[in-house]
Parts: structure tokens; sequence; C-alpha cells
């Protein structure tokens, strides 16, 4: 009975998960339903012009006292996000702007008011007396020598410019050379539930609480104290339900310094919800890369090296905690893929532009990275006239050859990548789709089969992140574990779940140690004030390190626990073991509820000996090596190209994943369908346009276009289990890589559904109108070079 | 100036003063009248998270302005399960992992229960695609949202023969 349990509950089960009813049923708490009483309400100033020197921002005389400008945060500091790479260039973000403004929407005043629409009317009436300048709207441009400089200070408009060079000269004389210009576009994450921030001062606690919906709450409440000059311990960061994240909550905002600021002063609560053009046009920016990526390769599709320069748009600031150099940087290190060749260049700048900072995404560079580099490999395969994945098959890394240190240097941990890309031409069977393709279609379609695979770094530690010198390294992850008197158990862990489930996954892991059924373990987290110090959920981290925590952590109170057990049925310690929430002895157990009791309780009954640590212990966890998990996948698709209209229809999806041991397969699924979900976003219908002048040009989502239940199909899954060699239970983090591989898939299907025509397309998103311009560029102008289609605008 | 207005939300009647006419029924629920379970995720009409039953209908609550809800019935996502008992939609979007995060679900779920009623999806998954398509999941959810909404129809479409009540009739739920 007890060993069932075991069965239904633990690791590797798809449990339905616990944290589905108070969501289903409207009592789930996001930081938008927070109600304090006194509470007011905030709305922000913003800069209507991209970039401009301040000469004045003044409130309205008759409601000076429910305006703050930068003239009245005395003291505080901007938030300042460096880097210890080389060269760069520190930035400092004014929490309210004062000499200039650098993007639109960037904060000048904050009005306070008893409703958001008062809050409102009074920043309708404070004037700004602003100069413009002239702005920096592309990335390419704001590297020329006389582009006008956001940072004047700087001498330049280059946060960050890296170069790595691996013999790229012994790869000049292969016979395939492939140079591509491959952009993707500027985008926003979006999440359903935008920003938010509740404050307030608890008198009796004399501390500072903020209400944020955040995934890295310990990360927020560190720059939030040194922003405003506070002790930490004087600072409580609460991230309630979290309606989705992305990386958007994953950074310090100066509107959290903001109200953080006022309520330590006003002696009421403050709260500022995002609305959905704030989020838009000020608020969230990520994945706006451009390369020049050249391939060389011999006849039989051997890649011989590869040549990159790739710059990407960070737009004015570095947030915090990751800087304005994550993606560039990043960029250079994980470009060349799941792949073995023996040459390697890259150069990358990460560029100041006037839009708002760059923020990581989910799959953060990875995305662009696999778009540029598969899209390439593409072409050389035609170049070849060989099958893509016989292209892939030839230089992908081998399963023998794990685990396996490439190029630049990433530790591989195990895998078996050509089987995962094997299983995946199979089922989108490339064969019946290259019958169909010489059919040709009734309507005048055209078929494209294309794939894309790719490796994920995730949970990567102290040793990756330490060169970086960003403000947050991730050491050892904590968890406690606690039992409650009822033979209960409490978790307790710093992360924090903006949808992952991990109310769920976690407990099944204690479960899995501890044997107490999941209905009596609850996860606490999302409270500074509660949990143990971590750098939060981000880059695929929770499962590895939180769950290698939790594990720790439920083995060390299962010890004690066994000891306790041991002495209650009077035989020694090695003779008993826990097995389905019971310590059972050689004739005889007694349950963990008696055991908690015990210690809780009746403490007269315990051995004098007794550790008094008790059934709750706080456990550090790092995996047997920090350099990341490695999972990884193949995408395939099928697409339908419309060459009248310029539509582009999915027509079959098929994934083959390795996430090593998955925990809870359901959720893992879910993960992959969500992934998936934004990368068809990425890859044919999101862009954050700007014009010339900086102004963001899409504000609603009827600009925005994010993919509903019609645009993304239902795709066909197929896992993998290898497990990792490092971590507990052989887990790898696999929360991002749903979103990296759409792109470079659909794009490759497309261009082989184009290529009869000679078209090709290198941009996301791949709009109907891109479609048809690079349909036109190819049969108008066959001349042209292939580098300038899909080139700058 | 001050418009009353007097309308039956989950089943319970308020008399509501507006002290300004430009509220919408999203902020009424969630301002004033402590029903946070509806969501706005754009406040434009774009998104669905805002989901209601207004006299059965399913309606985006953003775009509508309470002054206009004189009379009217409507249930939200807080007046859907009886107790315990979870409405067969909840109860099918747990079934098939039907979100992640949750905060579209209220959206979608009002969304689904509305569908049902207008009886117009059947059992195609295609039309459910389409007809659900006003709300969007940004956790990219639709999978499962479909597959609930498929299921919890089935239900009600074998339900309602023998019965006499529709199940999924806000009213129910009051
Ligand atoms: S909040 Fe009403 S549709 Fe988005
Ligand atoms: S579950 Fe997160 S937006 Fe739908």
């Amino acid at each position: 009975m007890a060993i069932a349990e075991v069965e239904k509950q633990g690791v590797g089960v798809s449990m339905l998960r616990k944290e589905d009813d108070r969501l289903l049923r409207g009592r789930g708490q996001f930081v938008g339903d927070v109600r304090l009483a006194g509470m007011k309400d905030v709305a922000f100033v913003r800069s209507p012009i991209a970039h401009a020197r301040v000469k004045g921002v003044h409130p309205p005389e008759d409601l000076r006292s429910q305006v703050v400008t930068a003239a009245d945060l005395e003291g505080v500091k901007p938030i300042r996000a460096v880097s210890g790479l080389a060269g760069f260039k520190p930035s400092d973000q004014p929490v309210l702007a004062f000499e200039k403004v650098r993007q639109v929407g960037e904060l000048l005043a904050m009005c306070v008011a008893d409703t958001r629409a008062a809050a409102e009317d009074i920043a309708a009436r404070v004037e700004l007396d602003l100069e413009e300048l002239p702005a920096v709207h592309d990335m390419i441009a704001a590297r020329d020598k006389d582009a006008p400089l956001l940072h004047e200070d700087w001498g330049d408009n280059v946060f960050l410019e890296t170069f790595v060079d691996v013999n790229i000269e012994a790869a000049f004389d292969a016979p395939i050379k492939i140079t591509r210009e491959i952009k993707t576009a500027r985008q926003s994450m979006a999440p359903m539930e935008g920003r938010g921030t509740v404050a307030y001062w608890d008198k009796r606690m004399e501390q500072l609480v903020l209400i944020s919906g955040s995934q890295m709450p310990h990360i927020v409440r560190t720059g939030l104290a040194e922003c405003l000059g506070l002790g930490q311990h004087q600072v409580r960061i609460v991230s309630p339900d979290v309606g989705g994240g992305f990386g958007y909550k994953g950074i310090l905002l100066p509107e959290d310094i903001c109200l953080g600021w006022y309520a330590m002063r006003c002696g009421h609560p403050v709260r500022w919800i995002e609305d959905r053009r704030e989020h838009l046009t000020a608020g969230a920016n990520c994945r706006e890369h451009h390369y020049v990526i050249t391939a060389y390769a011999d006849r039989d599709g051997k890649l011989r090296g590869i040549d990159c320069e790739a710059t990407v748009d960070s737009g004015a600031y570095s947030s915090y905690p990751f800087s304005a150099c994550l993606e560039a940087a990043q960029v250079a290190s994980i470009l060349p893929g799941p792949y073995d060749f023996p040459s390697y260049r890259c150069r990358t700048w990460s560029v100041a532009t006037n839009k708002c900072p760059i923020l990581p995404y989910r799959g953060v560079a990875r995305t662009g990275v696999c778009y540029a580099l598969e899209l390439v490999l593409d072409a050389v395969a035609r170049e070849a006239g060989l099958e893509p994945h016989e292209v892939r098959l030839k230089n992908l890394v081998q399963p023998d050859q794990m685990p396996f240190d490439n190029i630049t240097r990433k530790h591989f941990d195990s895998g078996d990548y050509p089987e995962a890309l094997q299983r995946a031409i199979e089922a989108i069977d490339v064969k019946a789709i290259r019958e169909r393709q010489k059919r040709g279609e009734e309507n005048g379609r055209l078929i494209g089969v294309g794939h894309s695979i790719y490796c994920e770094q995730g949970a990567h530690g102290t040793s990756v992140y330490s060169g970086w010198g960003i403000p947050m390294v991730p050491g050892h992850e904590q968890a406690t574990a606690r039992m409650t008197p009822d033979g209960g158990l409490e978790l307790r862990v710093g992360v924090h779940s903006h949808g992952q489930s991990m109310e769920t996954t976690l407990p099944q892991i204690a479960h899995e140690i501890l044997g107490i059924d999941i209905s009596k373990i609850k996860l606490v987290h999302g409270d500074t004030e509660y949990t143990p110090y971590s750098t939060g959920s981000w880059g695929s981290r929770c499962a590895v390190m939180a769950g290698g925590a939790v594990a720790a952590a439920s083995r060390d109170v299962a010890s004690r626990a066994r000891k306790i057990g041991a002495h209650l049925l009077q035989v020694h310690v090695d003779d008993v073991e826990l097995v389905g929430g019971r310590v059972k002895g050689p004739s005889g157990s007694v349950s963990l509820e008696e055991i908690a009791h015990t210690w809780y309780r009746l403490p007269q009954n315990l051995p004098d000996d007794v550790d008094p640590r008790g059934l709750e212990g706080t456990v550090g966890h790092k995996p047997k090596r920090d350099t990341g998990t490695f999972s990884y996948a193949a995408h395939a698709a099928v697409v339908a190209v419309d060459p009248e209209n310029g539509d582009i229809e999915i027509l079959d999806y098929v994934i083959v994943e390795d996430g090593g041991k998955l925990i809870n397969p359901m959720v893992v699924d879910g993960q992959i369908y969500g992934g998936l979900a934004q990368g068809i976003g990425t890859a044919l219908y999101e862009e954050m346009n700007f014009d010339s002048s900086g102004q963001p040009l899409a504000s609603t989502f009827a600009d925005y276009l994010l993919p509903g239940p019609t645009e993304v199909p239902a795709p066909r899954l197929d896992h993998m289990e290898t497990v990792s060699p490092y971590t507990e239970f052989g887990v790898k983090g696999i929360g991002e890589g749903g979103a990296i591989a759409p792109p470079a898939a659909i794009g490759n299907a497309v261009n082989d559904a184009l290529k009869d025509l000679g078209a090709e397309l290198v941009r996301t998103p791949m709009t109907p109108r891109r479609v048809l311009e690079a349909i036109f560029a190819a049969t108008n102008a066959d001349s042209q070079d292939h580098s300038d289609r899909g080139g700058r605008t | 100036m001050s418009l009353s207005i007097s309308l039956a939300i989950n089943g319970r009647q308020h008399d509501v003063a507006l002290n300004d006419p430009r509220v919408t029924l999203l902020d009424l629920l969630r301002e004033r009248l402590d029903l946070p379970g509806t969501k706005k995720g754009c406040d434009r009409g774009q998104c669905g998270a805002c989901t209601v039953l207004v006299d059965g209908r399913r309606i985006n609550s953003c775009l509508a302005l309470a002054a206009s809800m004189d009379g009217a019935e409507i249930t939200t996502i807080e007046g859907l399960a009886e107790g315990d008992e979870l409405h067969p939609v909840q109860a099918a979007f747990i079934e098939h992992d039907a979100f992640q995060c949750g905060y579209c679900t209220p959206g979608q779920i009002m969304s689904a229960v509305g569908l049902i009623k207008e009886g117009m999806a059947g059992d195609d998954p295609e039309r459910v695609r389409e007809l659900m398509s006003g709300n969007i999941c940004r956790c990219g959810a639709y999978q499962g949202i479909t597959e609930a909404v498929l299921e919890a129809g089935r239900k009600a479409a074998e339900n309602a023969q023998p019965q006499t009540g529709n199940p999924d009739t806000g009213k129910d739920a009051a």
C-alpha cells in the first residue's frame, strides 16, 4: 500500500497540480488582487520622447504633495548593473530621470491619488520641459562614429565588445562558404499579468514591505536595499501568485524603488499596477539580434568553421541584475550549438540605443542563436545538394563523445543528439514530404519541411557566472525542510514559481525521500522573510537547484527521523529503513506522524543523545559539477506557404526532447507546449518596432500580436531520457527549451518551401509581407546577393 | 453626479452608487465589490482575461460600462463552483492541465462556460479553438484548454438529455 503511494506521488509521476484549485476558483492572489486599508494608487509621468535633455518637470502647484520628482529623491542611488567582463561600460539608470531621458516611457514623476484614474489625471497636469535630441534607434548605425551618444562620457554607444577566435584561418579554404545577414525582431515578453508593486512601511517590524510579482525576490531585496540605502533586514519582498514572468519579472524596476521610497514616508500603502501600454512601450523588450554569419564546410557537409559578427540591441540602460551584455556575451559562447567543428570566430557588440533596456526572455540568446546557425546550416545543405538533416548528422556531437567540452569550453553533460534528430526526421516523415512536394498542391501553396536542434545550458552556477561578474552569482541553493507536529512537512525555498508548478513538483521530490503524502507537504516560497536566500527562478534552474536542495534537506530530516524511530522501536538505527512514510525495523514500524509527535510533544520519550536540531534542516546544494545541465531537443515542422498572399500555415509539428529524468512529465509537457507557443510568436507574429525617432509602434495587443489558440498547432511530442551524471535524480533544466527552436524549424521549413523560387527569408517574424518581399526580391533581382535579402531596414 | 444601479452578481443582489460614470464592469467587480477573481490583462478587449457572463452570455467586462449593467445578472469565476464541488469546466481544466500561471484561467473558464452554453462548437477541436480565440494564454496552454473545453462540452451534452436543468447556466451557480 505504502509502496503504491510512493509510485503515485514521487519523482517521475504525472501528478495533477496542487496549485490548481485556488487558481481555478479565482482565489489566486496576484499583486493586483492585494487590498490594504488606506492604499493609494500610483500613475507615472513617462517621457514621451526617446532622447531629450530634461529642462524641467513641473507638478501642478495645488497638487505638489501628491507628486514626486527626481529632486525629491535625495540620497536614492541609480540602478547600476555592472559586468566584470573587460571593457564593460556601466550605465546609471536613474529612478526618476533628471538630466536626460534615454527612452520613451522613462520615468519622470510619480503621482499618487485615491484611484489610478485620479492619479492619471494628476500625471496629465505635470508639465514637462524636454529638449529633444537625435535618437539612436538602429543598433548598427549606433556604432557609427558620428552617431548621437546616449551616455556621453562613454565616447561611443557600446556597452561591451567581445571577441573570440579559435583558428578561424584554417577554415578559409573550405569549398563551401555561405554568408547570411540574419535579424530577429525586438519583442516583448508580455505575460498576461504585467508588473505591479504594493509597498508599505511595517511599523512594528520597522521594515519596508514590497509585494511584487517577482521571479527573484531575494535579488530584488538586495538591489532595492542598496538603492534606498537600507539594511537588507529592513526590506521584505513578498512575491504572491505570479501571472507568468518569462524573464520580465526577474529584474529590479525603478518603479519598485520609487514606491519603496514613497511608502517609507507617506504613512499608507501605495500600489502601482502596470497597464498593458506601459508594459509594451516602456517595460519589456527582448530578443533583438543582428548576425552576419558565415559557415565554412566541405562538399560532404562537414563543417570546417563558423565565423560571426553579432550585435544585440541592448537598449538604454544595463538592467539589474543581468546587465546589458547578457545576451551578446552569451551569443559568443553558445553559437556553436550542439555541433563539433574545429574553427570558430565570433565578435559581439552590446549596443546602447534609445529603447527600453533589453531583458532576458525565455531561452535568452539561444532563440536568436539557434535561428541564425540553423538557417545557415540549411543554406549549406542546399549548396551541397544534401538533405539538411544529413548535414546536421555529420556535425552533431556524438553520444560516445559525452561528456564533451565544445569549442567554447561548454561542458555538455550527457545526451544523444543524433538520435533525437533522427526520431524527429522519421516522425515528420521527410520522405513523404519530398514526394508531396513533387506532386505539388492543387491550391498552389508551397509545402516545406524544416527542422532545428539545440542544446540548452540550464542551472549553470558559480563557475559560469563568477566570470561574468554581474551583481548576482548563484552559489549553493538552499532549502529548508521542517516536519510539523502532525507529521506533515513544510518546504521553504528561495526560488519562486510563476507558472512552473513548483507547489507540486518540489513536494514530489520530498515525497520520494520521506514518503509523506503530498497533500501534507506545503511549499513556502515567494517571501524573503520565510525562505533561504536564492538568486531565484531563471536559467531553467529550479528543478536542478531547488529540487536538489529539497532532496538534500529531506534526506537530512529523514536521517534524524530514522534515529528517533529506531529509538522508539528499541532497535539500532542501522536496522531501520524509511519506507512509505514509516520507519521500519526488523519486527515493527513507527509512522512519521508518531515520530513528529514525539519530537514536538512528547520529548520525554526521546533518546538522551537525540540530535537537538530535531526534524528541521536547512541544507545547501550544488550539483557535482556546476557548469550546467544540457537538455536538448529536435523540432521539425511542415508548413504550407501561400505565394499569392504570403500566408504561412503550420501543418505538422514534432518535438523530440530530452530533459533527463522528468520530475513530473505532465508539467514538462505543459512547459514544452507553452514554449512552442511563444516560439511560434517569435517566428511568425511578434514584433516591437520603433520609428526613427525612437517611438515604439506597438502599444496594444492589436499591434503586438500574441499567438492565440488558432495559431498554435497541437504538436506531437516524443521524450528521450538521458540522465545528467551531475544532478539529483539526473534531472536537467528544461523550462525554456520549447521557445528556442521553433523560429529556426519554421524558418527552415519556409525556406524549403521557397527554395524552387530561389527565395529565402532571414528575418523574424516571418510575416506575410516579408514572405512576399522575399519572393519578389528573388523573382525580380536574380543577380542580387543573398546577403541583401532581409537586410537592414 | 452619482448614478445608482442594481445588479445580481453570483446570485447576490448589489445596489451600487457610481460616483464616476466611466467605471467599467471589470473595475467595479475588482475594485469596489471585492471580487478580484476576474482578471485584467489589457483593459481593451484584446485578451479575454476579464471574461464574465452577463445574463448567460460571455463578455469582456473591461469593455462594459458598469452603468449599463442595471438589472443584469452576472456570473464571475467566484460564483461558478457549488461550494467544494467544482463546475465541470473547472474540473476539466485540472484534468487536462489547461493552465500554468493561472492568470488567464478565470477568463478562459468563463469563456468556455459561455461557449458550451452557446452550443456552437460541438465536438470539433478546430471550432473550439476558433470560438475560444478571444482568450489569450501567454503560458501557451491551448492544447489543454482545447481538450478541457471539448470534454466539458461532451459532458454537458450528455447531461442535457436526461436532466431538466442545464448544468452550464451561470444561474445554477447562484
Ligand atoms: S482585460 Fe478585458 S479583454 Fe483584456
Ligand atoms: S496560464 Fe498563464 S496565461 Fe494562461
